[in-house]
């Protein structure tokens, strides 16, 4: 098998690396957000309750989420399973969501107090405080810790293969075990670089843009 | 102030329902107690989901990417026989029996091994090949091998949970050598290419397939001296019903009363090995 067959074969896996990678993104940024107002809530029960669930979403590895949650219906319930796409996308953005709420959290509670006192001082609802004055410092905080769970991202990808999602080091290994050829399973470390390069060249950009009152 | 209690009222209905719906979705799963027998499941969806993984000559794909292999074709003609649609989905071997139980396959068709302990796990239909186990080392190092005897004090790579592993740990020599649980038979082949370990275990057809000029495991050669246990493939079926097991059994006979098995194992080269004569 030539080493151009080969790459359109990985291609078609990292076609599916890159739907896991943009959609988990996409939906887990706004999301993430959600779930820090729910573990900031002066809200008793929703503070814990949201607590309790970033525990157990950050306290087991994401490889048994997406098996719970393909297999689990099925095994459990006797339920029609979900699409393997479905489980993936679903287990990913809920463990990541997780992960950027705690990235939120932090950099909204590093806002000194001061502005909140100043945003009062102009007569500012507390939505108007927060959406005007706090939300795009603490966007400009978070862009480093984001970019580090963006790239994780990335390689983290590589765990949907468990149930059978035939991303990036899948078709690799299909390869492998169809040809009996050995390469094509560190050539995919050539995808991951290029992919994280670009990925660390527009994070860069970003933080450029958000170089304002420095 | 007043948007932030609702926000908060929301978010936490959202998440009791989440935490709900999972015991609401019990409640409907037992409620249907009468539900249908596994060939009715089967048959009222119209297709026979059978769980496999890329191997030659079992299933793989050719060079137009289009599935073939012996199993392929023989899952064709059984289905054919039953009146249902194949539907071929690759599966993580080493969760085969989660997915049968958990029905997002219904059939393991891939070469599968019949042992005791799966038989626990499964039904199994009749078994249509008898293969064996083999030992693979590098082709400069063959020759220092002869019996199990000669393997003491080696290290051995076999996929965890096949019958590889099976032959290894029960013969007295070979249990006390290193031993290496992989993941998957390429894994050992791997290792032993890699020389990380000295010798694998992995089933005949398997390298038949993998082992020899024109592929990366050119330096690798079968010890023909060393037998290991036989083993059988059948296709692993869900255990709660037999009706479907009696069905493709039923398909199968007719298959090898008409010689067209036996045809397609002499295309796939695997003659030596089949059992329907």
């Amino acid at each position: 098998m030539g080493f151009w067959e080969v790459t359109k074969q990985l291609a078609d896996g990292f076609s599916v690396t890159l739907l896991i990678f943009g959609v988990t993104l996409l939906c887990s940024l706004p999301l993430g957000l959600v779930i820090t107002f729910g573990s900031m809530s002066k809200w008793k029960p929703l503070k814990w309750l949201t607590k309790t669930f970033v525990w157990i979403i950050r306290g087991t590895p994401l490889m048994l989420q997406i098996i719970l949650i393909f297999y689990g219906p099925g095994l459990l319930f006797k339920m029609n399973a979900l699409p393997r796409m479905t489980a993936v996308l679903i287990a990913f953005i809920i463990n990541y969501s997780c992960y950027f709420s705690e990235i939120y959290r932090g950099g909204i509670e590093s806002i000194s107090k001061g502005q909140y006192e100043a945003g009062q001082v102009l007569g500012m609802t507390k939505s108007q405080i927060f959406f005007r004055i706090i939300l795009f410092q603490v966007i400009k905080r978070i862009v480093p810790p984001m970019g580090n769970e963006i790239i994780t991202l990335v390689k983290d990808t590589s765990l949907a293969r468990v149930i059978a999602v035939a991303e990036l080091v899948k078709a690799a290994e299909n390869i492998v075990s169809m040809r009996s050829i050995i390469w094509p399973l560190f050539y995919v470390g050539a995808f991951y670089l290029a992919f994280s390069a670009v990925l660390t060249l527009v994070l860069g950009q970003v933080e450029k843009k958000m170089n304002y009152f420095n | 102030m007043k948007m932030k209690k609702i926000m908060a009222a929301v978010l936490s209905g959202i998440m009791c329902m989440g935490l709900c719906s999972c015991g609401n979705a019990g409640d409907s799963g037992d409620s249907s107690s009468g539900s249908p027998t596994d060939w009715e499941y089967i048959q009222n969806k119209g297709t026979l989901v059978v769980g496999i993984t890329y191997y030659e000559p079992m299933n793989y794909l050719d060079e137009n990417g289009e599935l073939t292999g012996f199993e392929t074709e023989f899952t064709k003609a059984v289905c054919e026989k039953l009146g249902v649609t194949p539907e071929f989905q690759v599966i993580e071997w080493s969760k085969k029996e989660v997915e049968l139980q958990s029905r997002t396959i219904d059939a393991i068709w891939n070469g599968l091994t019949v042992s005791d302990e799966r038989r626990e796990q499964m039904a199994f239909s009749v078994s249509y090949i008898v293969n064996k186990q083999v030992v693979i080392a590098k082709t400069e190092n063959a020759g220092k091998y002869t019996d199990t005897a000669s393997m003491a004090g080696t290290s051995i790579a076999f996929e965890g949970g096949s019958a590889g592993e099976t032959a290894a740990t029960s013969d007295e020599t070979l249990s006390g050598c290193n031993l290496i649980n992989c993941e998957a038979q390429k894994d050992a082949l791997m290792e032993v290419k890699a020389g990380t370990a000295d010798l694998g275990i992995i089933d005949y057809v398997m390298a038949l397939a993998s082992v020899g000029e024109g592929t990366d495991y050119s330096d690798i050669t079968i010890i023909d001296s060393v037998e290991l246990t036989p083993e059988e493939y059948a296709i692993g079926l869900r255990l709660s019903d037999t009706e479907t097991v009696n069905k493709i059994n039923g398909a199968i006979d007719e298959l090898a009363k008409d010689g067209s098995l036996r045809a397609l194992a002499e295309k796939y080269g695997l003659a030596d090995v089949y059992a329907l004569d």
